[in-house]
């Protein structure tokens, strides 16, 4: 049986790390900073995928961010999805030859599906994340794009009916209102998803102790769960989460994650 | 360049246009080598260890990997003997006898297995590809599967897939809507259908455990 997953996200912006609330971001730190500070590949070791978003709003800096998701590498033993900006073909073809598994697309899937499906193609759909951000503000709940600046048209259900065409191996769901704020996840978003829906989903947004992770991981709808909170989940944080999921008996995947460092260059010493 | 080591002459990435190297070669620079990622068949006659990485379809890989005579000088390096060859996802598929993807093709046949699409009853409703985390059990916890625990969990990402067959040949096993082979092993010659570079540190101790093959 595929296991369910405890994915780490990573916002990346014009060289620096950043943390997201409500999809407002502040500056965290480079990734030196989050290597030496956040003590990261321990962190990595704990966790079953990475996401890496450009979350960059102004100018697609693809370059720097290539750079970027390829030093990740370095330390991530785990399959790695980038996204953010990718507005073509071009854009996932370098992401996943520096390093990316999968990729994320968002925007795209709402202006020029047509692009989802030419991926699809090329890749096979099994490497794209569908990402859906999701608002509700005063009793009405909106998908948003373009990092949350702008509304998409269609009612919520049909948004999500039609997205449910494109060929995506699977759905990133993300709550803005609970993004940052450790809340808790908002398992309600599920209910919004078209009757059989037969994709694996990861659900985002909110995650702020470990008890978060408890119930909603046994929930058949969710296949994985990501947090972004740089502040709770660093260090030992993912450590706690995943012991505790364990011990509950749920279906992740089991890690002796300390031995990450005896293996680093282990070969020289022959 | 390889790096060299006392009983090595370095490991070299074969590439031939499909897959993702990045990753394969950060997992063999963290266990302290500096892999050579080469597309001359030449370089692999001086290497100790070469990986076969691959994703995307059978047919096209066997295709690609003859244009550049990187077939023949995979060959050439096994029946020389004196160095270690590890297939990794399509990789693995390439080394057994042949695949029907694309239509029936010839492999290197260093395996006996047939390669062939996940046949699962037609009540089941498991996805194709089979992605994502699963368990591996090992016939014999030694040569590349030294010091991994059975029941280790590993990454997957394939469509076809490697049918038991009666062999002695160190054997992986993991069920997904049926059983198949996740890894096998005869020595010189080696496979994973996972991709250890994603599998966290059982795949780095399998990674290692290949590399140390003297």
């Amino acid at each position: 049986m595929v296991k369910k997953r405890l994915i780490f996200t990573l916002l990346y912006n014009n060289g620096e790390f950043m943390l997201s609330r409500n999809f407002r971001l502040q500056r965290v730190g480079n990734l030196e900073w989050l290597k030496r500070n956040y003590d990261f590949s321990r962190t990595a070791a704990q966790i079953d995928e990475l996401v890496v978003l450009n979350v960059e709003r102004n100018r697609f800096s693809n370059d720097d961010f290539i750079s970027h998701l390829q030093k990740l590498c370095d330390f991530c033993f785990v399959p790695i999805t980038a996204g953010g900006g990718i507005r073509r073909l071009e854009d996932a073809s370098a992401l996943l030859s520096n390093g990316a598994d999968k990729v994320l697309v968002n925007t795209m899937a709402a202006d020029c599906s047509h692009k989802v499906i030419e991926i699809a193609k090329r890749y096979g759909q099994q490497c794209i994340v569908l990402g859906v951000d999701i608002r509700k503000s005063n009793g009405s709940t909106r998908a948003l794009v373009d990092c949350g600046s702008k509304l998409v048209a269609l009612e919520i259900s049909d948004y999500l009916t039609r997205l449910r065409e494109l060929p995506v191996g699977e759905w990133m769901i993300t709550s803005i209102n609970r993004d940052g704020t450790g809340q808790g996840f908002d398992s309600e978003l599920l209910e919004l998803l078209p009757p059989n829906f037969e994709r694996p989903v990861i659900l985002a947004g909110g995650a702020g102790k470990p008890e978060h992770f408890l119930d909603l991981l046994r929930n058949p709808k969710v296949s994985g769960l990501a947090t972004a909170h740089l502040h709770n989940f660093v260090g030992d944080g993912l450590k706690q989460v995943r012991d505790l999921l364990l011990r509950d008996g749920q279906e992740l995947p089991i890690w002796d994650a300390n031995e990450i460092a005896a293996l680093k260059s282990s070969v020289d010493e022959i | 360049m390889g790096q060299l080591h006392r009983g090595t002459r370095g490991c070299v990435i074969v590439d031939y246009g499909m897959g993702n190297l990045w990753s394969v070669a950060s997992a063999i620079r963290y266990l302290g080598h500096t892999p050579q990622i080469s597309n001359k068949p030449q370089d692999l006659q001086t290497a100790s260890h070469v990986i076969l990485p691959g994703v995307g379809s059978f047919r096209l890989a066997i295709e690609s990997l003859n244009e550049r005579g990187l077939a023949d000088g995979i060959r050439d390096f096994v029946d020389k003997g004196n160095g270690f060859l590890l297939g990794i996802c399509l990789g693995l598929q390439l080394l057994a006898a042949a695949s029907p993807e694309d239509g029936q093709t010839a492999g290197f046949g260093y395996f006996p297995h047939a390669v062939e699409r996940f046949s699962f009853p037609p009540t089941s409703d498991l996805p194709i590809p089979h992605v994502g985390y699963n368990s591996v059990s090992f016939s014999h916890q030694t040569g590349i599967f030294s010091d991994l625990q059975q029941g280790s969990y590993f990454y997957f990402v394939h469509s076809y897939r490697l049918a038991p067959a009666l062999t002695n040949l160190n054997t992986g096993l993991t069920h997904y809507g049926e059983t198949f082979v996740a890894a096998i092993d005869n020595g010189q010659v080696a496979g994973t259908q996972f991709h250890p570079e994603k599998s966290q540190t059982n795949g780095l101790r399998l990674l290692k455990n290949f590399l140390h093959r003297r």
